[in-house]
């Protein structure tokens, strides 16, 4: 089962599937828009708006100190989050399926001390991190689910 | 025939001769015993660490003589005087005294006494070298000396000390721990008989702390462009379980004093405890992926010679409260030890008072406090009180705000660079609000605006902790190599920006070009012209770089200084 996931990832094709698998645990990237109730709980979100436009959905949470945006193309996946806040959100749920893949990057990333920016990328998606300490930034997205037309820097 | 017969005599009287000549020797003959060895030469004298051949001479009962040295064993009767090769002869001098050296052959031996004396001294070392203390600080001094031996000692009590301007500072003349007085400098100096070393001692005031970018304050595993202080920390209210730690990162974009506790082992500090009874603990995450984690304890900072007494720290520790998975998951990639880090810790001392501030008071889902009890932390709300604070902002005179002053380094980079961080701003006379040609506030997170190449970065902040300029331009950038991804111009270009509507000028050479004398001769630290994209639109990351050459004023947020205005706010 965890194989077929892997590989399903790899085709946008095998998404529906995708969805159904990993519907019980608290993940997001790749998944359906409804995995975002989930994460807006394990937030302790007091807010949420959405915001709609032709070629993708943003369903914002925020809490006091740290808000999150969730991109959702037209077929209803999530395709990619931004955050800002005090402090980095917890990834393993909101990376899902993607988030081994993404620590095993990250403890294969070399430290680059003195800088203020990380671009962590992994095979199937990438995660940035950046800013200063009382309002740091990130987004993560996986390339292959961006709906054609979208620019990553749209995911801020 | 005849020619024959005397040739035959010839050969056979050699014959005869060189045989009798090894008779002589004692070898081949059955005639001449040894009757006694003389050992020469006859009272030497020689200092630890020299060497010295002795040769002896066998005289037999024929009375001829021979030299026996190689065939003789030698002994020391005392061998922590001098050591002696028993088949060879040579003799090594390990200590003062005197020894008797012995060459034997079957009963018979003959001896002679070495005295070993004591190396001379040739010169004495004073440590620490061109040392800086501040205003009401004491500093003790070492003398090594260098002997004629190529050996060492410590010197330290049996030298004479002296001051050359105790109005300066004071020496104890035996001790050589010196007192003091006033600021200004001194000779200090070491004497044993005719011989002395020395060394410089400058006092500082007491709101001073050096800045070493990768110079002495550093460890040497450092990275370019990276500025180091010491602090010292001590059990709150005590004067002597103190500690004082260097290779601590100046940082002027986070706030909060933050140390290894594998380096606090050995002092008492107290824990803070959060709201819900459990041991506050702190995470941090930092914009290059990193963290620290770890406890909130009371401990008195001193900086400079000014103390922050009784203020919540950080304690870094990886492993602290609960499992790591768990801490994985509440604060990412926590830093595990100083080697891994960089660093031993890092003074936090920028624009604002708390690490966190009114968000953690309220929020107890802020990413930044936990309450560990048990095996367990949960997220909590932390007061103010209770956070980790800004040393600088907690100290009884100097609090308003301070300046970080750095030298200007050449074109193509420097060894290291050496400045001050400066307490207070116009609370004394030496951190007045003078030359400044630039002040203005920043918005309520410590950002501001920077104008450059016509784009717009809203989301511009200084940073010492920063060890380049990070900003997104069309410069062109290394694709190979260490540099790739850096900015690497054909060459330097001379740049300006307008920083909230200051116009300043800064450099951004190729990255190749200063890696390369980085990472080989002449093995450069410091770069005034290091830059990168930084990697998110809107942002200009000013970081060490724009500091050098400059002195930069810090108002902490709340406070007014007349000539600046209302923290939080920057000044140059």
């Amino acid at each position: 089962m965890k194989t077929g996931k892997i590989l399903c990832l790899l085709t946008g094709f095998c998404l529906a599937l995708t969805i159904i698998v990993a519907s019980q645990v608290h993940a997001t990237l790749g998944e359906s828009a409804s995995s975002i109730t989930v994460n807006k709980k394990a937030l302790s979100a007091v807010k949420s708006t959405t915001r709609t436009s032709s070629r993708y959905t943003v369903h914002e949470f925020q809490s006091e100190t740290l808000a999150v945006r969730e991109y959702v193309s037209p077929s209803g996946v999530v395709f990619g989050i931004a955050w800002n806040g005090l402090s980095h959100p917890d990834l393993t749920p909101l990376l899902g399926s993607y988030a081994s893949e993404h620590q095993k990057a990250v403890n294969q990333t070399r430290r680059q001390p003195g800088r203020r920016h990380v671009k962590v990328k992994s095979s199937n998606v990438v995660v940035e991190k950046w800013g200063h300490m009382r309002n740091l930034q990130g987004r993560a997205y996986a390339p292959a689910l961006i709906p054609q037309g979208v620019n990553t820097d749209e995911i801020k | 025939m005849k020619l024959n017969k005397l040739l035959f005599f010839i050969l056979i009287s050699l014959l005869v001769v060189s045989c009798s000549g090894g008779g002589g020797g004692g070898v081949g003959t059955t005639s001449a015993t040894l009757s006694s060895i003389a050992v020469t030469p006859l009272t030497p004298g020689i200092k630890t660490g020299e060497t010295q051949q002795f040769a002896a001479t066998g005289t037999y009962s024929d009375s001829t003589t021979q030299d026996i040295t190689t065939s003789v064993t030698w002994s020391s009767s005392d061998t922590t005087v001098a050591t002696i090769g028993s088949l060879s002869g040579l003799a090594t001098a390990v200590a003062a005294g005197t020894t008797t050296i012995r060459a034997t052959s079957g009963s018979i031996s003959g001896s002679t006494t070495l005295t070993v004396t004591s190396p001379t001294l040739i010169s004495i070392a004073v440590t620490p070298a061109i040392p800086m203390i501040n205003l009401g600080a004491t500093q003790q001094f070492v003398a090594t000396g260098n002997y004629s031996d190529s050996s060492t000692e410590d010197i330290t009590t049996s030298a004479t000390w002296s001051s050359s301007n105790t109005t300066v500072a004071t020496i104890g003349s035996s001790s050589g721990l010196a007192d003091s007085v006033a600021t200004g400098t001194t000779t200090v100096a070491a004497t044993s008989g005719s011989i002395s070393g020395s060394t410089t001692l400058t006092v500082i005031p007491v709101n001073v702390l050096p800045i070493t970018v990768n110079g002495s304050l550093c460890s040497s595993g450092s990275y370019p462009n990276k500025p180091c202080v010491k602090v010292k920390i001590c059990s709150p209210g005590s004067t002597s379980s103190c500690k004082t730690i260097d290779d601590i990162l100046l940082d002027t974009g986070s706030y909060g004093l933050r140390i290894f506790g594998s380096l606090l082992t050995d002092i008492s500090l107290t824990q803070v405890t959060s709201v819900t009874g459990g041991s506050l603990t702190n995470c941090v995450n930092y914009a290059d992926g990193s963290a620290n984690w770890g406890p909130v304890k009371i401990a008195d900072v001193i900086l400079g010679n000014e103390t922050a007494s009784s203020i919540p720290i950080q304690i870094i520790d990886s492993t602290y409260g609960t499992t790591s998975a768990q801490i994985r998951s509440l604060c990412g990639n926590p830093d595990v030890s100083p080697s891994s880090a960089g660093f031993n810790g890092i003074l936090g001392v920028g624009l604002f008072t708390e690490d966190c501030g009114s968000g953690c008071v309220s929020d107890p889902n802020n990413g930044r406090y936990y309450s560990c009890n048990g095996s367990t932390c949960t997220a909590t709300t932390a007061s103010l009180s209770k956070q980790v604070k800004n040393p600088v902002s907690m100290l009884t005179i100097d609090y308003n705000g301070f300046i970080v002053q750095l030298p200007a380094v050449a074109t193509g980079g420097a060894t290291s660079a050496d400045g001050f961080l400066i307490l207070g701003i116009g609370t004394r006379s030496n951190n007045t609000v003078a030359g400044i040609t630039a002040a203005y506030p920043t918005d309520s997170t410590g950002l501001f605006t920077t104008e450059h190449d016509g784009n717009t970065y809203s989301s511009s902040f200084m940073d010492t902790g920063s060890n380049g300029l990070y900003f997104d331009s069309s410069i062109r950038q290394c694709t190979s190599g260490t540099a790739a991804g850096w900015y690497c111009p054909t060459t330097t270009q001379s740049l300006s920006a307008t920083l909230a509507g200051y116009t300043a000028s800064f450099s951004i050479g190729n990255a190749s070009t200063i890696f390369n004398s980085y990472y080989y001769s002449p093995y450069y630290n410091v770069f005034g012209e290091l830059g990168a994209p930084y990697g998110a639109s809107g942002y200009f990351d000013w970081g060490l770089p724009f500091y050098l050459g400059r002195s930069v004023y810090v108002v902490i947020d709340g406070n007014t200084v007349s000539g600046i205005g209302t923290g939080p706010s920057l000044a140059y």
